[in-house]
């Protein structure tokens, strides 16, 4: 009970502190605010997953990204073979990434369950490799990017312009966070996913399948990152390592959201957003905003630490 | 048995010293390679050996390669003198880095180091005064004047003194304390070792002797880039090596090392783009089925008398 006052208060000051931040910076430079919400959305829409997988199944992907890489390519590979839209190939991404999820599942991550941490880093690790090496393969390491016209629709008001297309990432952020939400309070297999996240023994002496769950959400992460990659290739191009950032800027949020917080994710990836672009607008030192979330995840490592040492 | 292992290092030391007086600069270039990555390998596996998991070889080799090369441009210290000075800046760094975030570790720690590498190249690439920036910077000539010889001698140096160092820890008070923290933290810690000051002394050690390879590297091959200097390679060829050769000893990895260092030369020829995609196999392959690596395998004999 402690620890969840402990986290709602936590959240609680991380939401504050975003909002007042969110109102200075809307005055100050909309555009950091309006394109910092945008990639804050891209941001959370990553790392939800790769959350869900963590608090559940209590691994962690170090692969999570290169799947969304994958995605992508997926995506591309439909639209030069059928002339598919990469939106309308969110649906056959969802079903194929949960295959693959499946597959991943029961030939590799099933078998590091219950084994040392250092067993599963290593081998999402290694598959990491497999996958970036695998695109690699297929399609060399050239930039790929669809020519889309809508993607560069924007709008203006009073003397601010800002492109539109990009809130189909907040779009994403908010099914993607309520869907899953509705998913683990409301249905009995989330709830019953909940359980085996809180305590795989108990749950499974309450008459939850765990490996069933287990390979439920994996799989369910794994086609959420997959679809999204298809919603991230129409606005970004495509290389074998484009997923691998996604991957560490997720943990980033994890870490400072605390596992299992999946509301906590959202707000901490406005701050990591924000903070990004605003280092981005200013001329000559943009590079620097590739380093937001070391700093940010060094300082809460040393927040945290200090406050488990103080308990 | 203790002066007949003895005998035996020397004997193996001899040979590999004098191995320039008969052979060619080929087999010399691919020894270099092999013994750079060996050093890596003795690296990483000592710092896994208390239980802890880094990603960051490429960036402390990276680092060390940068302050090696700076330091000698801009200073005009002896190139063997900034290669020490490199790695001993990659050990403070380390130190640094460290201490802010080995109080959580497992997989924090692992993050933390796997973004390193990428952190150094961004921080490398946005100061172009200092580092050249994008390009990097390019010596004038050579260490030795490229003198293969010479830098065969330097590089097996480089290597013999991490398996020197290797060979103390395990032979050391070190080794069971590393052990008793990887077994278990809490009886570690209530038998009276001090976990997070090990932890930290053994990051900057193994940090620092990659510093120095990747001193050695930069000055063998007389540049260093954002891109080649922190290059994935030095993170993932060592780990698919230690793996291979098995965790937790001395001969694991140089073991691994050898085999792959040979298997690599072919692999570049086979599969210019992608080869990479071989030792992600070698890990996931050796974590599966034999997380004892090739030294496990061959017998439990050689872990016996390797464990004790």
């Amino acid at each position: 009970m402690i620890l969840v006052n402990k986290l709602k208060q936590s959240s609680y000051q991380i939401a504050v502190v975003t909002v007042v931040l969110v109102v200075i910076l809307g005055f100050w430079k909309p555009h950091v605010l309006v394109e910092g919400l945008q990639r804050a959305c891209l941001y959370a829409v990553i790392a939800l997953p790769m959350a869900l997988i963590l608090g559940i199944v209590g691994i962690i992907n170090l692969a999570h990204g290169d799947y969304m890489m994958l995605g992508a390519y997926f995506a591309y590979w439909l639209n030069v073979y059928t002339g598919m839209d990469p939106l309308v190939a969110i649906l056959p991404a969802l079903a194929a990434f949960f295959l693959i999820g499946v597959a991943s599942y029961r030939a590799i991550i099933k078998h590091v369950l219950g084994t040392p941490e250092l067993n599963q880093l290593l081998l999402t690790f290694g598959l990491a490799i497999i996958l970036e090496q695998l695109a690699n393969l297929l399609w060399t390491s050239r930039p790929i990017k669809l020519p889309l016209k809508y993607v560069s629709s924007s709008a203006t008001i009073g003397s601010f312009t800002f492109g539109t297309y990009e809130f189909i990432y907040v779009a994403a952020a908010v099914v993607v966070l309520a869907g899953l939400l509705l998913f683990l309070k409301r249905t009995p297999t989330g709830q019953a996913a909940m359980a085996v996240g809180q305590n795989p023994r108990g749950a499974k002496l309450v008459g939850i399948h765990v490996d069933r769950t287990y390979l439920l959400i994996f799989s369910l992460s794994i086609a959420l990152v997959g679809a999204l990659g298809a919603i991230f290739m129409t606005r970004h191009s495509i290389f074998p390592l484009v997923g691998a950032p996604f991957t560490m800027k997720s943990f980033c949020l994890i870490a400072m959201a605390g596992i299992g917080n999946l509301m906590g994710i959202l707000w901490c990836s406005l701050i990591l957003g924000l903070a990004e672009n605003f280092v981005l607008t200013f001329r000559g030192y943009g590079g620097w905003a590739d380093i937001l979330f070391f700093a940010l995840i060094v300082l809460v490592i040393m927040v945290r630490s200090h406050q488990r040492q103080v308990k | 048995m203790k002066t007949s292992r003895i005998l035996l290092y020397l004997i193996v030391l001899a040979i590999l010293f004098t191995l320039p007086f008969y052979t060619g600069v080929y087999v010399l270039n691919v020894m270099d390679i092999i013994l750079i990555y060996m050093a890596l390998a003795l690296s990483w596996d000592m710092l896994l050996r208390s239980g802890q998991i880094s990603f960051g070889m490429a960036g402390f080799f990276g680092v060390g390669g940068y302050a090696a090369v700076l330091l000698f441009l801009n200073t005009g210290v002896h190139p063997l003198l900034s290669i020490a000075l490199g790695g001993l800046a990659a050990g403070l760094l380390a130190w640094l880095i460290g201490s802010a975030v080995l109080q959580l570790r497992g997989m924090y720690f692992a993050i933390v180091t796997l973004a390193l590498a990428e952190i150094f190249r961004v921080i490398v690439r946005n100061l172009p005064d200092l580092t050249g920036g994008p390009e990097g910077t390019v010596l004038s000539q050579a260490i030795f004047a490229g003198n293969s010889t010479y830098t065969y001698w330097l590089v097996l140096t480089a290597s013999a003194i991490s398996v020197a160092v290797s060979e103390v820890f395990r032979h050391t008070r070190v080794h069971f304390a590393l052990t008793s923290i990887r077994n278990d933290e809490i009886v570690a810690k209530s038998s009276g070792i001090d976990v997070f000051k090990y932890l930290v002394f053994l990051f900057a050690v193994t940090s620092a002797i990659q510093g120095i390879t990747g001193g050695a590297y930069a000055h063998i091959y007389g540049f260093v880039s954002p891109e080649g200097s922190f290059s994935v390679d030095f993170t993932l060829l060592p780990i698919a090596m230690a793996l291979l050769g098995g965790m937790h000893s001395t001969w694991g990895p140089v073991v691994g090392a050898v085999v792959l260092g040979v298997v690599s030369e072919f692999l570049k020829l086979q599969i210019p783009y992608g080869h990479l995609m071989v030792y992600g196999i070698i890990i996931v392959v050796a974590i599966l089925f034999f997380p004892q690596g090739i030294m496990g395998a061959l017998g439990q004999r050689w872990t016996k008398t390797g464990t004790g």
